[in-house]
């Protein structure tokens, strides 16, 4: 057995209990309540967030909800270590992620802050960070910065993607993946593997990605022809400010953090992310893949039960199949729980011999 | 045509889909008293420790049964009526066959001891086994598992992880000789000590006592000793499942499997049996069932196969195997001798027989290559992990210590950072 998760069954936090739901509805009205301030209908007259930062002595309810978060991670990512620190991949991953929530995530901005300077996130890249690529953003930035957001979206990012796969972010930098990794670890195994809800994730992605493309070009012919276009500035401001409201703080926010105890830690990350959309997109064409061992699985379901993507890893295993899909996000948890060993994660041109594989009767691989 | 297969396990249903895939119109009944749906077994023990629910432990979308045009029958079978093409069920229900596959697996050895029949005394086999113990073992109760296997070991891990304190009562002198040496065994020892087992090895059980209640009090061993026990779990090795069969048609060997050709057809007209229960020739050319997840597996598909008429022979290929004694990870590719026998006399392996053993200082992690002569016959690895198709390989190609021993890393199947495979100074042939 895996040390760290017996037992997940038997938490009613972990296995969508009456704790759960509760557990949910206060982490979603917790964000809507950040993003939205006060929410008349729902009787709450002031901004609790704000209030809040402000007692505790800090200007923004941003720079409290960064700190809130950057601490959820350090917990969770302790919490990760005990459980499954005997795994170097996931002890060396995990811390890596972990500080690159409080350096690049939480404290260089502060500082930049103190020194003057706009506030910017170098682990965040556009179509995440939509704005980051935004006119607006781009002018106002020093020439270093436009560089690292440029070349990174748009350069590295892919290369990096085919090389490695969309772990080398989504598991090892991304404050979103670093969250849910961390503080959702217990969750990792509510996620849906049926393949209505894959089905449902490739809808959902893909459209988000558009979504996000198409905002962007909005928003840069808005920049060019604005002035003489009224109306058409009219409606591009709309249409910016509609997605960073529906995707940013509704999707990524409320439902992918708040649907954690629900539906599995990687919401937004599986539903949503325009960044994992198209990182996945070139991770299909690239090296990374779950190297299957021939013939050794014993349909145990691990692998399968603890992948937070809701990928069905055993049905690729049972097929002796390399698992290679744009929805892995190479946490490497399926590896790691496997207790025969099955799964390794690799990114390499060849293998050792090629599998043969056999007949697949519950899902198109 | 109809077919019936009779067990709803790894065997059964990889049977069942390999006629389907062959014959789109035949009628494929599966028939199983003991869950609705094909669970894994050997996840058994996570389902019991709450890693996971019986329903993850479920390889396929139980809608499965539907889209195949799978009739299921959840009924016990109280024989077979070979003659006329039938399985009766108890209570009188009567259902026809055109061929039938027997997959009925395995259940525990009954416990031989005296005392042993009544509560508090278990097995870890079906569904019903899980059950029970999962019912009665609460913690804080003493439990004693008897038997020196991996079914022993994995239920020694789950009723610890329980809070059961726990004695793991082996016969033997070292632990699980059937695929460990002494090195190795001593090795998983340690380790289960480290986890707070107390293991008993040489130890043979004279009866299981028990206290006014009727409730197990002690394990009573052979010189006289008592080991307090509140719950024990006998863990001896499997049996066929064929009680059912006595005094029906077919044949069955002294160990009560179901004896079968190498095509797997039993004695009886249109009946097969495969996995568990079926007493296959093995390639040491001895006839004896073959008690694995991966056998059944490949029995499965080939008996579906010579139903259809395909002109098949069953050949196990080279032996691979693995296991996880808590969290050591054991993999095997070919011939390892076993070198202690039941009686704790030691086995010869033979003329030229040797043994190449490292062990990895400070980790649970061991390496044995089996040679003879300089020909490379056999690996067993403990504590990493190890692809077995390139071991396999090499055996094949008859490679030298020497050159597999270069190699080796190729076959490393370790998580990334892990450590690497080295030569230690400490290795030794002997």
């Amino acid at each position: 057995m895996q040390a760290g998760l017996m037992n997940t069954y038997q938490h009613p936090i972990s296995s969508r209990q009456t704790t759960a739901w509760f557990l949910s509805a206060l982490l979603t009205l917790s964000y809507l309540l950040l993003y939205l301030g006060p929410i008349p209908a729902l009787g709450v007259r002031w901004d609790v967030f704000q209030a809040g930062a402000e007692a505790a002595g800090l200007k923004s309810k941003w720079t409290l909800y960064g700190l809130l978060y950057t601490l959820a991670m350090i917990a969770g990512g302790a919490y990760v270590i005990r459980r499954h620190g005997s795994s170097r991949y996931q002890l060396i991953r995990t811390s890596v992620v972990v500080l690159v929530q409080i350096t690049f995530g939480f404290s260089l901005p502060i500082v930049m802050k103190v020194f003057g300077q706009q506030e910017y996130y170098f682990s965040y890249f556009w179509p995440l960070k939509i704005e980051y690529l935004y006119p607006s953003t781009i002018l106002g930035q020093p020439f270093l910065i436009l560089a690292w957001s440029f070349l990174g979206s748009l350069v590295a990012f892919p290369l990096l993607a085919y090389f490695f796969g969309k772990r080398f972010y989504c598991s090892w930098v991304c404050g979103c993946g670093g969250l849910a990794n961390t503080a959702g670890e217990p969750f990792r195994h509510l996620s849906s593997k049926s393949p209505r809800a894959w089905k449902v994730e490739q809808v959902s992605i893909y459209t988000v990605l558009f979504l996000a493309l198409v905002t962007t070009a909005i928003v840069w012919v808005n920049w060019a022809i604005g002035k003489q276009h009224p109306d058409f500035a009219r409606v591009a401001f709309k249409v910016q400010d509609w997605y960073g409201f529906a995707i940013g703080a509704i999707f990524s926010g409320a439902i992918g953090v708040g649907f954690y105890p629900l539906m599995g830690t990687r919401v937004w990350c599986r539903f949503g992310c325009p960044m994992a959309a198209l990182l996945g997109l070139i991770q299909k064409f690239g090296r990374f893949r779950i190297t299957v061992k021939k013939d050794m699985c014993i349909s145990c379901g691990n692998c399968s039960t603890y992948c937070e993507m809701g990928i069905d890893v055993r049905q690729y295993a049972m097929a002796n199949v390399d698992v290679k899909r744009a929805g892995c996000v190479g946490c490497g948890m399926c590896a790691h729980v496997c207790p025969r060993g099955v799964l390794k994660l690799e990114a390499k041109t060849d293998r050792f011999k090629g599998g043969t594989p056999i007949r697949v009767y519950a899902v198109d691989l | 045509m109809h077919y019936a297969i009779l067990g709803n396990g790894i065997c059964g249903m990889e049977a069942a889909l390999f006629l389907r895939e062959r014959e789109a119109d035949a009628r494929i009944t599966l028939v199983s008293d003991e869950h609705d749906h094909f669970f894994s077994r050997p996840a058994l023990m996570y389902v019991f420790a709450g890693q996971t629910s019986l329903r993850d432990t479920e390889p396929y979308d139980r809608e499965l049964y539907e889209r195949m045009r799978f009739e299921r029958v959840r009924l016990r079978v109280a024989s077979v009526d070979a003659p006329g093409h039938a399985l009766l069920f108890e209570g009188a229900a009567r259902l026809g066959y055109d061929k039938l596959l027997l997959a009925v697996g395995s259940c525990g050895r009954p416990a031989p001891w005296p005392g042993s029949p009544g509560p508090g005394v278990h097995y870890f086999v079906t569904l019903g086994d899980l059950e029970g113990l999962d019912r009665e073992a609460r913690k804080g109760l003493r439990a004693v598992v008897i038997g020196g296997g991996l079914i022993g070991v994995e239920v020694a891990e789950i009723l610890l992880n329980r809070g059961l304190p726990v004695t793991f009562v082996v016969r033997e002198n070292w632990y699980f000789p059937l695929a460990l040496d002494g090195n190795e065994a001593q090795l998983v020892t340690e380790h289960m000590h480290h986890h707070g087992i107390d293991v008993r090895l040489g130890v043979n059980v004279e009866e299981i006592l028990r206290g006014p209640d009727g409730r197990p009090r002690a394990v009573g061993i052979v010189g006289g000793e008592e080991v307090p026990a509140d719950l024990v779990v006998a863990a001896i090795g499997v049996v066929p499942n064929t009680a059912f069969l006595a005094g029906s048609a077919l044949t069955l060997s002294k160990g009560g499997a179901v004896e079968v050709d190498d095509a797997l057809k039993t004695s009886a007209p249109d009946v097969w049996a495969a996995g568990d229960c079926a007493n296959v020739t093995w390639a040491d050319g001895s006839r004896r069932p073959e008690q694995l997840w991966y056998t059944a597996r490949d029995q499965g598909r080939l008996a579906a196969r010579s139903m259809l008429g395909d002109d098949v022979a069953y050949r196990r290929g080279t032996w691979y195997n693995s296991a996880k004694f808590f969290d050591l990870e054991w993999t095997t590719a070919g011939w390892v001798p076993v070198l202690l026998n039941w009686d704790n006399t030691p086995i010869d392996p033979g003329p030229d027989v040797r043994s190449w053993f490292q062990r990895v200082p400070g980790r649970f992690v061991s390496q044995r290559i089996v040679v003879k002569g300089d020909r490379v016959i056999g690996f067993n690895f403990l504590g990493s992990r190890w692809d077995h198709e390139p071991l396999m390989q090499w055996i094949h190609e008859r490679r030298s210590l020497r050159w597999v021993l270069e190699h080796l890393h190729e076959a490393q199947f370790d998580e990334e950072f892990m450590p690497r495979f080295r030569v230690l100074p400490t290795a030794r042939l002997g």
